[in-house]
């Protein structure tokens, strides 16, 4: 990843997430945006493709959609097309739950991956956490997305639950021709309820980052660079890209550096409405986050492996930004004497 | 490199012109490409329409530099985008 010259500014997001929609048919216990009904405000057929226009004028590349459950909306199809129409590719987050036949079918073509989200390898574990019945469901709609040859991965958070069963996941993901991608819990939404009984604690963290550098297919997406090794330096990006190669807009239309910072104190605009051009090379909000420093980290030895972690978990669990991520590698090392020990032997 | 070819963008490939140069998103992956080109190269040359012999004389008619060094450094990176599965040349003749 070209790191320095993402330094340098880019003109428009490489990727932008748009959460278009609060309305869910689950209730996952650890959803970041607290979805289930939709709220007043989102934003309707119209205001979605001006949103798409001005992301495609300024030659945004691709959407990470996610919400919500995307298939609740109506438009939601239509509007894919009208963003493939554009030539942006889309990247769909979807619990599964409403991936018919039909709507596999609609989704088959270039421009297009998906997400499915999977918390366990087995009903047990998978709906502890996303409800009774969705294990089933989501299997269905990977053998619909299998038969039409979609690209697909299983998105599945790092949990307590999950964590003992991402060797099965491999394979499941495997058995339907899916990779497997991990995402981090953020304690954001109906997370911040759930963080003490399901993050990971800090022995699992370190573990997780030794299991990530023996399975490089995997794919993490977002934010692990906390716990990135020198196996995976070259996979992806080691530094937070919020502001820098990517953004959030929200179901009302609010524009948030990520999809785990939309509180108000991160707030950098709306659309339709304003000129998006504009807030993303002037906006206050995002101009601080680019020049936003760790400076206890800059000397820590893993700085160039991953640049002081997630600034969003930083800031849900200690209320401020600049200020090293909680699940940092390094802290994990500092609770395991005799392994430091041994490579300094 | 081919003075009478036409560039064109691979399936699923996008590009778009940055303060560095050329920034390349390709769906197959990677994802990205950066290309430090400065603004040797437009992002509308790889809209099929213009010749790298054309391209080639529009750069010396703009800037002092030797034609043949502008050859060269264009065809390296001609190359090396090809080679990345990112573009195409057909030649016109």
């Amino acid at each position: 990843m070209g790191n320095q010259y993402v330094d340098m500014g880019l003109s428009a997001p490489v990727n932008v997430t748009w959460e278009v929609t609060f309305k869910c048919n689950l209730s996952c216990i650890h959803c970041l945006s607290d979805s289930g009904k939709k709220r007043i405000g989102e934003l309707d057929t119209d205001q979605c493709r001006k949103v798409i226009d001005e992301l495609a004028a300024m030659k945004v590349f691709q959407f990470n959609i996610g919400g919500g459950e995307p298939f609740m909306r109506r438009d939601f199809l239509d509007l894919m097309d009208y963003a493939h129409e554009k030539g942006m590719v889309t990247c769909i987050s979807t619990n599964g739950t409403l991936i018919t036949e039909e709507v596999a079918k609609r989704l088959d073509k270039n421009l297009v991956y998906i997400q499915v989200s999977l918390d366990g390898a087995t009903p047990q574990s998978n709906d502890a956490i996303r409800g009774k019945g969705s294990f089933s469901n989501v299997v269905r709609a990977l053998e619909h997305l299998k038969k039409r040859n979609i690209e697909v991965s299983i998105n599945t958070v790092l949990t307590r639950l999950s964590f003992p069963e991402l060797d099965k996941m491999v394979e499941l993901a495997s058995e339907y021709g899916a990779k497997l991608r991990v995402s981090r819990f953020r304690p954001s939404g109906r997370g911040m309820d759930s963080w003490s009984d399901l993050n990971v604690n800090k022995n699992q963290m370190l573990e997780f980052s030794q299991w990530l550098s023996r399975h490089l297919k995997v794919s993490t997406g977002d934010s692990f660079f906390s716990v990135t090794t020198e196996e995976r330096k070259s996979l992806g990006l080691n530094m937070c890209g919020a502001c820098k190669l990517t953004c959030c807009i929200s179901p009302k239309g609010e524009i948030y550096p990520c999809a785990f910072l939309q509180h108000d104190d991160f707030y950098a605009g709306r659309l339709p409405g304003n000129d998006f051009k504009t807030i993303w090379e002037t906006s206050p909000v995002f101009e601080s986050f680019r020049r936003l420093e760790i400076k206890s980290c800059e000397s820590c030895h893993r700085f160039d492996l991953c640049h002081g972690g997630c600034p969003a978990i930083a800031y849900h669990t200690q209320r401020k930004l600049g200020v090293p991520d909680p699940g940092c590698l390094a802290n994990c090392v500092k609770i395991k004497p005799p392994t430091v020990a041994a490579k300094g032997a | 490199m081919q003075f009478h070819s036409v560039y064109s963008l691979k399936n699923g490939v996008q590009v778009r012109k940055e303060r560095f140069g050329l920034l390349f998103y390709n769906y197959a992956g990677p994802r990205l490409y950066f290309v430090p080109t400065q603004d040797l190269i437009s992002n509308e040359f790889f809209e099929g329409n213009q010749q790298v012999k054309e391209l080639v004389d529009q750069i010396e008619a703009n800037h002092p530099w030797p034609r043949q060094w502008i050859e060269d450094r264009i065809g390296q990176v001609l190359q090396i985008l090809e080679q990345k599965g990112l573009i195409y040349g057909q030649s016109v003749c």
